[in-house]
């Protein structure tokens, strides 16, 4: 298994105030990994440490094979990474295809190279009708587009996306989300993402949740939906008193709203063989899966173990 | 390097695409330009009249002290607008984007500085066309190849200065509300402080000694020699001498610091003087700054 990122005991301190404190963990070349947190949990002063934008107080960073903070492997590192910031931070005033021509120059790409990411971005993120518009003339999710291609236009082993999607709508949303997921296919590129989209985080290959500085859970979505998070049904039955009768000889807890009874299941199969014993009480019902919502309300209101 | 070159084309396309940042980078020069054509001109010819007989020549003689001041402020005004673009980037994160790129906070830096010197460089250059039509459209006459090549000379050290004089200012300015106080500092205070809304001989000493003393103000010194010296000669052609250099001390054409007349050669020293120091200043100032 190749590792593009391995974190070992990161700290960063701002005076007394301790940001990160002593986390640890590894992105496998190729993944998508979420990195998940309240505000102020410590994702940003992460990623800037990871981006070489932020000086680390301890610990160790390995990105692509180059140490973090050795000698000239940061230059290495920014060589090997592409950054979406949360804000749109090109230029007003340039042109999308300038934006990303001038910013690519600062990568030492030869004139050809330059010119075929340009290319292949731009075939990728759907360019064409915005690479003459000014930046600052753009929608949402135009400008999310160009961001993604700046960042994209050295053709990096790693991309950061800090909170990519937020603003924009759904349709936006389900372009960017499938532009990367294409170039992350074609090119087995690390997508290193930070999200309050749950839905986003639960594609990932593997995630982390992180809370005051520390990490509290991390697995798959599958491993921590299954620690954190829980199936539920919602049964309508033919007669209430019935059905209320049926969930008590079943020593089933359960809560009621306008006539629809919500349980917990321990999973969908369970779900299943309670349905085949109550068919015949059972209106109609609902099987709903538990959602990385869950998981992260969960371990935000109670925190988790690592 | 190419990164660099591509840093400054983007800085450069940044400024020049916002109008509104060019007209205020020119803004202290409009004003000045306004309060001319109001009163200064008249002011000036009127006091020069009193002593010696009016000639077409003495219009041109005081348009071309104007233009000296014009040109020494449009080098400063230009430059210190340009760094604009460093604080907004700053300010806006932008500048962590470029940071995400293998190149040092230094090559960005020194992008705004060369982006600085070439506006500076490219409006003066523009600003001294303008003023030579203007003298020559009021009866003046151009300036001789070799004064032209002088005045070139003297833009591009005003310049200089102006890039490091301002990139000292700009390492204090953290936001774009902190620089838009500090242009407005410094566009207010440029006029007086080269003696152009004021001629300096009407100050009182310790006015005329902050002035001797304040760099930028050589430059205008040294463009008002270059542009006046054929014109003084014709106006006051047979005064006595002492009239000459009065005249010279009360418009700052000659500076008279503690009875001693400064040659060129000592305000060239001083220009040269201020923009090694404050090179050598800002550099340690941004090593610290970026810790």
């Amino acid at each position: 298994m190749t590792f593009a990122i391995q974190v070992e005991n990161l700290c960063k301190q701002y005076g007394n105030q301790q940001a990160v404190k002593g986390i640890s963990f590894k992105v496998e070349q190729g993944s998508l990994f979420a990195f998940l947190g309240a505000n102020g949990a410590g994702k940003s002063t992460t990623i800037e440490i990871l981006c070489t934008l932020l000086k680390k107080s301890s610990g160790t960073v390995n990105i692509n094979g180059h140490t973090l903070d050795a000698c000239n492997d940061n230059a290495e590192i920014r060589k090997s990474i592409g950054v979406v910031f949360q804000q749109s931070l090109l230029d007003e005033r340039l042109t999308v295809q300038e934006n990303i021509l001038h910013r690519g120059k600062t990568y030492g790409l030869s004139k050809k190279q330059l010119t075929d990411n340009y290319q292949f971005v731009s075939t990728h993120l759907h360019l064409a009708d915005i690479e003459k518009r000014k930046y600052g003339t753009l929608s949402g999710g135009q400008k999310r587009r160009a961001d993604i291609a700046r960042a994209l236009i050295h053709r990096p082993n790693i991309l950061f996306l800090d909170e990519p999607t937020t603003g924009l709508d759904p349709q936006t949303r389900q372009f960017v989300w499938q532009a990367i997921k294409q170039l992350q296919l074609e090119t087995n590129m690390t997508v290193f993402l930070t999200t309050h989209y749950m839905e986003e985080a639960a594609v990932a290959h593997q995630v982390i949740v992180l809370k005051e500085g520390e990490i509290v859970a991390e697995g798959t979505p599958d491993e921590l939906k299954t620690k954190y998070a829980y199936d539920s049904m919602a049964l309508v039955f033919h007669n209430s008193s019935e059905g209320i009768q049926w969930l008590k000889d079943n020593a089933i807890s359960y809560t009621e709203k306008l006539g629809i009874f919500s349980i917990q299941v321990e999973s969908t199969l369970n779900a299943l063989t309670l349905l085949k014993d109550a068919e015949p009480l059972i209106a109609s019902f609902e099987v709903i899966k538990g959602t990385m919502d869950d998981v992260f309300l969960h371990i935000m209101a109670e925190g988790g173990a690592a | 390097m190419e990164a660099l070159f591509s840093l400054v084309k983007r800085n450069n396309k940044v400024f020049r695409r916002d109008k509104t940042q060019v007209f205020y980078s020119l803004l202290s020069v409009i004003i000045v330009i306004v309060l001319y054509a109001v009163f200064l001109q008249k002011m000036q010819v009127n006091a020069i009249e009193e002593v010696t007989k009016a000639t077409p020549a003495l219009v041109t003689m005081v348009n071309e002290w104007i233009v000296a001041g014009l040109l020494s402020m449009t080098a400063v005004s230009t430059t210190l607008a340009a760094y604009g673009i460093a604080v907004r980037d700053l300010e806006s994160k932008a500048q962590a984007d470029f940071l995400t790129a293998p190149i040092s906070r230094a090559t960005i830096q020194f992008s705004y500085v060369l982006n600085a010197f070439f506006i500076g460089c490219i409006f003066s250059f523009i600003a001294l066309i303008g003023c030579e039509i203007f003298i020559v459209s009021t009866g003046g006459e151009l300036l001789s190849f070799g004064d032209f090549l002088k005045v070139v000379g003297l833009l591009f050290l005003s310049v200089l200065l102006g890039s490091v004089f301002n990139l000292f200012l700009v390492l204090l300015a953290n936001s774009q509300h902190s620089f838009s106080t500090l242009s407005t500092i410094v566009g207010t205070a440029l006029g007086f402080l080269c003696g152009v809304y004021v001629p300096v001989g009407a100050l009182p000493s310790f006015a005329q000694n902050l002035i001797m003393y304040f760099p930028i103000s050589h430059t205008t010194l040294l463009l008002r020699n270059a542009f006046m010296e054929s014109s003084i000669s014709k106006v006051f052609e047979g005064a006595p001498a002492l009239q000459v250099e009065e005249y010279k001390k009360m418009y700052g054409i000659v500076y008279d610091l503690h009875g001693n007349i400064l040659s060129t050669s000592t305000s060239i020293i001083i220009i040269v003087v201020t923009i090694i120091m404050l090179a050598i200043l800002s550099f340690f100032f941004f090593k610290k700054k970026n810790k």
